[in-house]
This record gives structure tokens, sequence and C-alpha cells, in this order.
């Protein structure tokens, strides 16, 4: 069954005497919306403005009450505003000005005088002085519950993933209470939409579509985060694989903060279809920042950690340092060259050969340390981010694929 | 079904006092409230309500019964006296009799005969007020149009009609509540549906209040609003709404008591993560002055919301209105700050890195074990604008400990252990701010501060 609209009626009461009567009994003109705008910019309130067109008499014997009433619609009674902004005259609208009264004090034409709150209802009642009788264009704005906006977004990565194409889409829910024909919505940036949605509708746009976006394709290795690999590689890990998008101009996007929501990931499969390559939550990725997606496990990067050496040099009394030299092992056995990134977590390093570090650990790399590898400090300089190049498995069908040896030798300092 | 009658019935009995009381048959008259004052405190549940009737006495001994049914009147609070012939009209005693709750009776000595002016005063409850403010920023978020509203709220059982409202801000002491006094002896509470409901927004309006009214109902005819005057009161002030107000029981009426345009203001960006959380959070900053527009009085508690007008496209017209925030604000004295939070801002963004650490100045013990050291650290913060605007941003970190820290970037300690900078930054651009922080640990932390490294010299 379509859920009925729900109404928010907006009456000129244009009674001469008692504009609140016993009962309230009503004789209300219906002015239509002229317009609705949902406003979602702000994250945690959506405010709603609908402009109408309000009959007002010329103040004589009373002023003019307008009754605000609504059923089944969650709005901020609170929160309500009303803004008189044009008055009709010769076929136009012109902002409403100020009249001067005969001790020369200056009040607008249009102006509220109050608000009045009726027990047990949704509803308000604005007593509202009009120089003449006019045709007034106001602005009434409340915050609403529950219709909402959400973000999803949809990447399609060309096959040899190099390019994607991302559409970031607003998701609207509307479980307000309220149907909204033709609303102007607006999620604080990108276009704005002029939409129908109706209660218990969900209504997806697509905001933006940002083409040929680099995709920065990496393979991490944690040995700390994810331990062992399974009990018949138990110096293996997992090789995480994540697609990192730059949010700036030279990435073809940078237009606007991402906001965070769902990623479903497609890759083009060379056969004019798509295949489906995973999906992932992104973070609120600023601008200059990096969005990264999870795609899941690579099988065919393998790399072992081994403890190639442990030595401990005495500095005074229980002082020391401790040296060791980590050796990765890596074998890549994809069709294309590439580059690892194996994180170390140097405090969790010093509390599993020393217990406690005494905060983050002071270190130094070492000479043995293999001269290919480039670091990386994003997590902080004691989480330091070795980036080792790997080479394409061979063409040639006899060829093994090479193991590639890298060492990573780093004394702790200062220890007791 | 009538309800209760006007919940203040005064009474003229013109019985002998001979005539018993314990009677339920009575003859009464109902003299009408010629005026009557509310004095509304926000503070506590109460108000002073003050009236003024004209009751006919004669000579002699006179009894007048007041009754309140279903109303939040203290009994303990009920006053008289008289406003004429004050030496001839004397207050006896006051009965409250046992068989009729929310009933008094006064015994009154009269050596005159005819009608008098009299005052009867009294604490209810179920009347309240609270403000509330709405500010709207133009497009380019640099002034503001400030408005604060009164709403006046009537829960009390009873509708009193033109009356004067008056509005007391500040924070009074009761030892108890006006309301569990009036519900004393089982005496029934009047609900929000109790009350006259819907009588006619002018009511019916007394003789002698009618002039009043009308001049009241002529202003608001002229597009004028009530206007509140502001005036201070010992350690309170009061607000004082121009005319008269009628407010049905169950109603609440909203009046503009404050307003201000084109009141300038700050926009500072804060990040304090122990006070704020991970992310700067925006805030817009003003004062309550002159130079602001305002301090006519000082700005009782209240919600804030705060909007930004749109520009429209090839025009500078509104194009309707944004929301910004929601902040409840407390009272705000003359002179003093309003700060509005924003919340975070995704233009605006903070990060902090520890780069290196370093260990040092090992202390030993008797046995030759480390108890003492010092931990150098270098920490690179990265502000980035990404606003079309420079923004001012407050940065403030709390350490524990015994800290030494030194910067480049001019720093101040916000407290013992808090360190403050701020900085300017460009629109769309970033700005770092590297420090060293030596922290002393075992034996060699002497104190639980921060040093400047200026303030080491």
């Amino acid at each position: 069954m379509r859920y009925r609209a729900f109404m928010i009626i907006l009456a000129a009461l244009l009674t001469a005497a008692a504009p609140v009567a016993l009962g309230r009994i009503k004789l209300a003109a219906l002015p239509e919306r002229e317009r609705v705008e949902i406003q979602l910019d702000n994250g945690k309130y959506t405010l709603v403005e609908e402009e109408r067109i309000v009959p007002l008499l010329r103040s004589g014997k009373t002023n003019n009450m307008i009754d605000f009433s609504w059923s089944n619609t969650a709005i901020d009674k609170n929160s309500i505003l009303f803004r008189p902004v044009a008055v009709r005259e010769g076929g136009k609208f012109r902002p409403v000005k100020l009249i001067k009264l005969a001790d020369g004090t200056k009040v607008p034409e249009i102006n509220v005088i109050n608000v009045a709150y009726p027990p047990n209802e949704n509803a308000l009642v604005w007593e509202v002085y009009a120089a003449d009788a006019c045709a007034c264009k106001v602005r009434v704005s409340y915050l609403i519950a529950n219709l909402t906006r959400t973000f999803e977004y949809r990447a399609l990565a060309d096959k040899p993933e190099e390019f994607l194409t991302l559409r970031k889409y607003m998701v609207l829910h509307n479980y307000s209470g309220e149907d909204f024909i033709g609303a102007g919505v607006w999620a604080g940036f990108g276009p704005k939409f002029q939409k129908e949605i109706n209660q218990l509708d969900d209504l997806k746009l697509r905001i933006a579509k940002f083409t040929q976006v680099p995709i920065d394709k990496t393979f991490t290795f944690d040995w700390y985060t994810h331990g062992a690999l399974n009990p018949a590689k138990p110096l293996a890990s997992k090789i995480l694989m994540h697609y990192r998008l730059t949010n700036d101009e030279k990435n073809k996007m940078g237009e606007f903060p991402l906001q965070p929501g769902k990623v479903r990931i497609f890759i083009e499969d060379g056969h004019g279809g798509e295949a489906f390559l995973g999906e992932d939550w992104a973070a609120l990725t600023p601008l200059d920042d990096t969005m990264k997606l999870y795609l899941g496990e690579s099988r065919d990067i393998v790399c072992t950690r081994i403890i190639e050496s442990n030595v401990r040099h005495n500095v005074r009394g229980n002082l020391h340092n401790q040296e060791i030299v980590i050796k990765y092992e890596i074998e890549n056995f994809k069709d294309k060259a590439t580059t690892l990134r194996i994180v170390e977590q140097l405090n969790r390093l010093g509390q599993q050969y020393f217990g406690n570090t005494h905060g983050d650990v002071e270190w130094e790399k070492g000479g043995k340390t293999s001269k290919g590898i480039r670091f990386d400090y994003e997590f902080g300089g004691a989480t330091p981010i070795l980036l080792v190049k790997l080479p394409a498995r061979p063409t040639d069908k006899d060829a093994k694929v090479k193991k590639v040896t890298v060492r990573f030798h780093v004394t702790l300092k200062n220890l007791w | 079904m009538k309800r209760i009658a006007t919940a203040i019935a005064l009474a003229g009995l013109f019985l002998s006092p001979s005539a018993g009381l314990a009677k339920n048959v009575d003859l009464v008259t109902l003299p009408a409230r010629d005026s009557v004052q509310l004095t509304i405190y926000n503070s506590e549940d109460i108000t002073l309500v003050k009236e003024t009737r004209y009751v006919t006495l004669k000579k002699g001994a006179n009894k007048l019964q007041f009754s309140w049914a279903n109303t939040l009147i203290d009994p303990t609070s009920v006053t008289f006296r008289p406003l004429d012939h004050k030496g001839d009209v004397e207050l006896l005693d006051t009965v409250f009799p046992g068989q009729k709750p929310q009933h008094l009776i006064w015994n009154v000595e009269s050596m005159f005969e005819g009608q008098v002016k009299v005052e009867v005063t009294y604490f209810t409850s179920g009347l309240t007020w609270k403000m509330d403010y709405v500010a709207i920023t133009d497009p380019d978020e640099t002034k503001l149009h400030f408005r604060g509203y009164v709403r006046v709220f009537n829960n009390s059982g009873e509708e009193y009609e033109d009356a004067q409202v008056r509005l007391i801000v500040g924070t009074i002491n009761l030892v108890e509540k006006i309301a569990a006094l009036a519900k004393r002896r089982g005496i029934p509470v009047p609900t929000r549906q109790s009350g006259k409901l819907y009588k006619d927004f002018r009511g019916i309006v007394m003789t002698n209040g009618l002039a009043r009214a009308e001049e009241s109902e002529k202003k608001r005819l002229n597009g004028r609003r009530p206007t509140i005057v502001k005036e201070g009161l010992s350690e309170y002030f009061m607000f004082s709404v121009s005319g008269q107000e009628t407010i049905p029981n169950g109603w609440s009426k909203r009046m503009q008591a404050v307003e201000a345009r084109d009141v300038p203001f700050d926009i500072v960006y804060r990040m304090r993560r122990y006070q704020y959380g991970p992310r700067p959070v925006r805030f817009f900053i003003w004062r309550n002055d002159a130079e602001h527009k305002l301090g006519e009085s000082p700005l009782p508690d209240g919600q804030v919301n705060l909007f930004r007008q749109k520009r429209q496209k090839g025009d500078k017209g509104d194009d309707g209105l944004s929301f910004l925030a929601r902040q409840q604000i407390r009272y705000v004295p003359i002179k003093a700050e309003i700060e509005i939070n924003l919340g975070p801002d995704d233009l605006v963004v903070y990060e902090t890195q520890r780069m290196s650490a370093e260990r040092l100045n090992f202390h030993f013990n008797s046995h030759r074990r480390v108890d003492g050291w010092d931990d150098r650290t270098d920490w690179v913060d990265t502000i980035r604008n990404y606003r079309t605007k420079p923004i001012t941003f407050e940065l403030r970190r709390q350490w524990a400990g015994d800290v030494n820290y030194e910067s480049e970037v001019a720093t101040t300690l916000f407290d013992y252990r808090t360190t403050e900078t701020k900085f300017d930054i460009a629109a769309r651009s970033k700005r770092q701010y590297p420090a060293t922080v030596t922290m002393h640990f075992g034996t060699n932390a002497k104190q639980q501060n921060v040093k400047l490294k200026d303030s080491d010299r």
C-alpha cells in the first residue's frame, strides 16, 4: 500500500476576531508548496525548506494567524522558521521592504509578531502583521528526522588495473512520513537535483563521476598484525591487496572530500563485461588524502620473514642495544612487476624479544640493510614501511620464479 | 463539562461570623481580576502571581473565600492586602478549611463599606519560560543576524488573561518545590489538557484592563512586536514583556526578545583531542557586547540554531538556508563570549606524527640498573586548509609527566601540562608545526608539568 502523503498544512487563517477559537475550528486557505528544498549538507540534521505563497489580509482589526500543522512526521518543533521573503506586486515578486510608522520607527511590511504553540498538537500559529493585503512568498524551514542520506561508491577498474572510474552516489532514505514532490536535493557538494521522493522511498543519485583515476595497487605484508599464514608456512604471512586512490586533481579527483561509504569494486573482464572484485568501507577521505580499499589477499606473492640474527650489546648496567637482522624471502608469481610494502612494527619487535620498550623504541638502521629497500613512514617513525621491488615472473616457461631476498638490519637502542 | 472555575475565585461572603463554615452550599460573588502580573523564574518552577481585584466589603466582619481548584498554587504563599482604604481594612486571620482542599477564607475586619481594591499574591508552579536563539550568517560567513526568543509555557492549570509578563534570569534558592507544596494533601495535579483550552487569544478583557490590552493590540496591528524591556535586579535580570499577553493553559507562546543584525564574528578552528575528539572543530565566536550589536542584557540559557544563507547563482540574494549547528548555550553575561561549536570540518585536516625517538640521560641505581631516563621525540603536526579563506587554528596538546617542550613556532602554556599554539593558515595551503618533546622518566622525573624551552632560560 502506498503510504499516504502526510499533511503539512499551512493555513492562513483569515478569521476576523477569534483566530484561535475554542476547539480550534478553522476556516483555512491551503497554499500549495511552490518549492521544496532538502538540505543534506549537515551530516547530523536534515533541513527542509519550503516556499509557499500565502495570501495575507491587511492588519486592521486583527493580524493574520497562520497555522502550521503536521502529523506523522518527525518535524522538530523547535527548529521551525517562518521567513517572509517577497511580496507580489504587479505580477512579480519584490523583496519585503520596511515601512515607516507614524512615530518614525520602521517595521517590515510583513512581520511575525509571535508564535503560539497549542497543547498536544503538532502545530503552531504565527501571528503575522501585514501592512497591506498581499500575496506573500514565505519560506518555512524545519529540521526533520528520518530523512537521511548515506554515500556509496562504485569503482570500475580497467583490466590492467591501471585506472578506474569511480562513481559516487548519495542514497536518500525517506522514512520521515512525508512525500516530497519535485524537491531540490543538495548534499552540500556536487549538483543539486530536482527529484520526487516519497515516504519509504530510497533514492540513489549519482553525484560525481571520476574517470581515469590512477590506481596504486599495493601488496602489504604486516607480520605483527596478521601472524603466521598457516602451520605449514609458519614464517609466511598474509599479503593484503589494496587499491589506493588519492583524492587530488593530479589523480583526476580532488573536487571535495569523499564521504565514508561502501565501495563496490568491479573490473572490466576484457569481454565487454565486468567482474566483481569485492567491496570495502571507505573512510572519510579529505582532499589530498588517500582512500584505501581492501581487495582481499594475494596468493601470488609469498613472503617469509626470518629473524636471521639477534645479538645483545651491553651498554652499561642493564642498559643494552639489541641488534637484529630480519631476512625476507619474497617470490612474485604474478606476471607483472610490483612493489611489496613490508610493515615492521618495531615496538612489537621490541616487546617480542625484550618485553617493555618503555614507549616508542629508539632505533637505527644497520649497514646490512639491503640497498634496494626504500623506506616510508606513513605510520610514524617506529613503524617503518619497507618498499621492495619485485620483478614479474619469468616469461620463459622453464624458468623458475626468482626468490628476492632482502634484509633489514636494525639496532633497537637503549633497552633495559 | 465545565471544568474548574477560573482558577482563582475570590468571593466576598456576606455572612455573619456565626454562619457555619462547614456548610457545603455557598453563595458567592466572583469579582473578576482587574490586573495580573506574572513574574516567572527559569531556574526553578516558580512564578509569582500578583493580581488585583475589587471586592465589596461591608462594615464589620467579612469573610473572603479564595479557592484554586486544579491549579498548582502553593497555599502557604497566598497573601492578601488591601490597596485602598488601608487604614480601614484589616486582615484578621486566614483559615484553611480541612474539608475543602484548595480553599482558604480570609477574615477581614472593615471600617469601610463599599468597593475596595485588593492585591492577592501567590506562588504557582507550571508556568515556565525558556530562551532560544536563531542565528543566520551571510553566505560569506562574515556577519550574522542574531535573534533571541522567549517562549512562555503555561501548564499551570490556570489561564491568565492579558497578563503582564516578567521573566527573571538567574538562579534562586528554594528549600521546597512549589509543585510539591501545591500537591500536598492529595490535591490532584492539572494535566496539560486541563484549563480553558483554546480560549480566544485576546480572551475576555477585564473592564479595567481593557485600555491596556487595546494599546497592546494596537501596537501589534502596527506591525510592532511586543518589546522586551531588560533591566538589572540585584543579581538577576528581568525581562518585561511590553503590553499584555494571554497564554491559555497548555499553550506556549514565543516572542522575540533580542535582535541584532550584522553581528561580526570570528571563525576559529580548535584542535583539542582531550576535549573535542580526534578532529579539529570549527567555532563561531562573538561577544555579548556593543561591538557585536548586543550587550543590552545577559543572554539566558537556551538553544542556538545556526544557519547560513546560501548564495543564489549570479545574484546576491538569499537562496534558502543551510543548517550549520545546534548547541545549548549557558547564561552569557554582558561582554562574555558566545561560542558555537559547528563540529568537524571536512575541509580542514589535522595530522600528527611522531617522527623519531631517542633515549638519553640514563641514570642507574646502586645495582647498575636503569632507574631514570629521558625520551626525546620529534613530532610534526600538519594542518591543511582547503577552504577558500584563511583560517585561525588553535592547537592544544596535553602532556603527562615531566616534559620539556621545544619548538621554533611560538608556543605558550595553557596550563601546567597543556601547550597551546595559534596559527593563521592561508587559504588552500598547509602548515607544519614541528616540536621536540623531551620527557623525563623514573628518577629523572622531578616535576609533573611542561616546561617550554623559553621558560627554561
